[in-house]
Parts: structure tokens; C-alpha cells; sequence
């Protein structure tokens, strides 16, 4: 048997990286099909394989890591670094919509009536839904902060309890989120604030979709015995994203919910 | 600037302050985790450090999957919650055997494998195929 004398992964082959890089283009052709054909066929493939390769190519770095032990110190110091990269990488990408909202909202067309709301735009009472919504992700914030302790303490049980509050209380928010998209009285075809609140409120929405996901997993996995008092980056790193993703909805409701109202 | 080693903090246990001359007494650390440093602490905290399993070996722990039956009289009837541990087993099974990760487990890895290439190759030929039709200008196909 042969062995390495250096701490790094040489990973397997595998077929992952280029089966995603084909669902990405099943998945933007898809939808410039179902824009301009009516199409959703290509589309609904692209979805599919969008989550087989998710789903396997995570099951294999949990069998590369829980199973087979290749996460080193070294390997996991450059998970950590690559996680920090993404999630910078997803800083910048709602920076775009911040500076959106405030090129539109700073100074006012003659086409909105020279003021911010536009003239005719009833905004949402920022000391309603969005509110609750703000105490809802602090609260998950400080429920994931309990897991991570309790982990770190092997402690079992808490870190299981802690992480099904963490990811209930997500869910919460998106229900919340949905009925008021479902209830507001404005939309996205509402002049530049229908468009920046949308999608900005959007985009944070299915990160919120994303970050309850993960912790999901790391619910799942905690249920498994995979994480260690010592070793559960995989929990850090969803860890690190949640904090992200509250910390873009206080952004948020600073911005567009209260300031611009 | 750290306060010298014997300066007592503010989540120090022991109180002790500084003797008459001003010459703090013997200081105990404790490990923060919120800083994740060395902070100080009273004796009490110094001997029962938070998170010390008793009566483990000197080396290095071993990763602690669940509450320590053997070690730790006090322990919860919380062992098995949801399940007991099988991730040993599943050391056991995913070895260095030469076949790939993906494909470890067997017939169902090769059933997932084989579909899933299957839908994106398909799914990209007829792709390319669905967008060379639409870029020809008056094929009315």
C-alpha cells in the first residue's frame, strides 16, 4: 500500500465537476428557453442534475473526510479559507444591489415625483413583519452560536436541540417573508423600488433558502455522529454562512425597510 | 496591552486582588472560549477546567463521537439519542480499496452515477441540438 508523506488530499477522479458544468448550461439555455419558447423541458433537466451533482458530490467529501479521514489540519485550513472567499464573493454580489437601491433612492427621478417612496407606493410598516423578522434571524443567530458551544462540548443533546431551533426558526422567516411578498401592495413591476426591493429582498430570501438547507445537513450529519468535539468545520462553515446572511437582512432592513420608508 | 499575569479580571473566581506591597499572588489561567485565549481565573477553575474529561489517557483524545460512558460516571441516559453511533462501521467500510469515492458503496453509487451522466450528456446534446434550431433564421422545422 502505498503511502503520501505530505497532510494534503490528492482527491479521486471524479466525474462531479464536469457533469456541474453541464447542468449550468442545462440550467441558463433552460431558462433562456422557457423566456423565450415557452419551454420548460430543458430547464427542468438542468434542475434535476443541478441536484444530483449538490447531492453527490457532497456525499463524497463526507465520505472523504467522516469516513476516510483526508481532512488534515492543512486540508481543513483551506476549506476555511475557501468558504471565507465565497462568502466574500457573496458580499460583493449584494453590495450590487445595495448600491442599486441607494443610486435610485439618494437622489429621485422627476418620473418617481422627485421623492423616496415614489409617489404612489404604499411601503410596508418596517415595525410589522419586518421586525419580527429582524428578532427571528438574531434569535437563530444566537440559537447556532449554542449548537457550536454545545458541540464543542459533546454535548449531544443541546447540540441537537440548539440546531433544530436554528434551523425552525429559518423556516419561520421564510414563511414570514412569503406571506408578505404574497400580502404587499406593491410589486416588482413597481417602478425602481418594486425592482430593488424585490430582488435585493429576493436574492436574500433564497440565501436564507441556502443557509437553512446547510444547517439541515448539519442537523442530519450531528444525528449521524459525523462531527467531533474538535473536528466540524462542515458545521462552522454553515455556521459562518447563517451569520452572513443575518447580517445582509439587518443590512436590508436598515436600508430599504426602515430608511426607505 | 495585556493586564500583567496577575492582575485579577473581572470573570476571576478566586478575588484574591494584590497583597499589601502590590505583588499580585499566584495567578491561575483558565482557557476563554469566547477570546479563545488564556484569561484569569481562581483555582477552583484552574483544577475543573470546563470541557476536561477525567481520567482519559495523556495523549492526544481521541475524537469524542458521544458522551463518554466509560470515563464519565455522571453521563446522561442521552448516549443513544436519535440512534447510536455508526460511523465506526462506516470507517470500516469506505477503505483504501482502490475503488473510487464516488462509486464506494456499490450497486447504488453506480445506479446514481449512471443516471445522472446519463440525464446531463443527454441533456446537453439535445441542448445543443434545441440551440442550433434556434439560431437558424427561417427554419420553420
Amino acid at each position: 500500500m502505498s503511502h503520501q508523506t505530505h497532510s494534503f488530499h490528492m482527491v479521486h477522479p471524479s466525474p462531479w465537476p464536469l457533469a456541474g458544468a453541464m447542468a449550468a448550461m442545462l440550467l441558463t439555455t433552460g431558462l433562456t428557453f422557457w423566456f423565450h419558447y415557452d419551454s420548460s423541458l430543458i430547464l427542468l433537466l438542468g434542475l434535476i442534475t443541478t441536484l444530483l451533482v449538490m447531492l453527490q458530490w457532497w456525499r463524497d467529501i463526507i465520505r472523504e473526510s467522516t469516513y476516510l479521514g483526508h481532512h488534515t489540519p492543512a486540508v481543513q485550513k483551506g476549506l476555511r479559507y475557501g468558504m471565507i472567499l465565497f462568502i466574500t464573493s457573496e458580499v460583493f454580489f449584494f453590495l450590487g444591489f445595495f448600491w442599486a437601491f441607494y443610486h435610485s433612492s439618494l437622489s429621485p427621478t422627476p418620473e418617481l415625483g422627485g421623492q423616496w417612496p415614489p409617489v404612489g407606493i404604499t411601503t410596508l410598516d418596517p415595525f410589522e413583519v419586518p421586525l419580527l423578522n429582524t428578532a427571528v434571524l438574531l434569535a437563530s443567530g444566537v440559537t447556532v452560536t449554542w449548537a457550536h458551544h454545545s458541540l464543542m462540548e459533546a454535548n449531544r443533546t443541546q447540540a441537537i436541540q440548539a440546531l433544530t431551533l436554528t434551523v425552525l426558526l429559518g423556516l419561520y422567516f421564510t414563511a414570514l417573508q412569503a406571506m408578505e411578498y404574497y400580502e404587499a401592495p406593491f410589486t416588482i413591476a413597481d417602478s425602481t423600488y418594486g425592482s430593488t426591493f424585490f430582488v435585493a429582498t429576493g436574492f436574500h430570501g433564497l440565501h436564507v433558502i441556502i443557509g437553512s438547507t446547510f444547517l439541515m445537513v448539519c442537523l442530519y450529519r450531528q444525528t449521524k455522529y459525523h462531527f467531533t468535539s474538535n473536528h466540524h468545520f462542515g458545521f462552522e462553515a454553515a455556521a459562518w454562512y447563517w451569520h452572513f446572511v443575518d447580517v445582509v437582512w439587518l443590512f436590508l432592513y436598515i436600508s430599504i425597510y426602515w430608511w426607505g420608508s | 496591552m495585556r493586564p500583567a499575569p496577575g492582575f485579577p479580571s473581572s470573570l476571576s473566581q478566586s478575588g484574591r486582588g494584590f497583597t499589601c506591597a502590590g505583588q499580585p499572588d499566584a495567578m491561575y489561567y483558565k482557557f476563554s472560549s469566547f477570546t479563545q485565549n488564556l484569561i484569569g481565573g481562581g483555582a477552583a477553575a484552574a483544577y475543573n477546567p470546563q470541557g476536561l474529561k477525567p481520567l482519559v489517557s495523556t495523549k492526544l483524545p481521541a475524537p469524542i463521537f458521544e458522551m463518554p460512558t466509560k470515563v464519565d460516571s455522571e453521563s446522561p441516559a442521552a448516549v443513544s439519542y436519535l440512534g447510536r453511533n455508526k460511523v465506526p462501521e462506516l470507517q470500516k467500510l469506505f477503505q483504501a480499496d482502490g475503488v473510487l469515492v464516488h462509486l464506494k458503496q456499490g450497486v447504488p453509487d453506480q445506479l446514481l452515477y449512471r443516471t445522472t451522466m446519463a440525464l446531463t450528456i443527454g441533456g446537453s446534446i439535445y441542448c445543443l441540438i434545441a440551440l442550433y434550431m434556434a439560431s437558424q433564421p427561417k427554419n420553420q422545422k
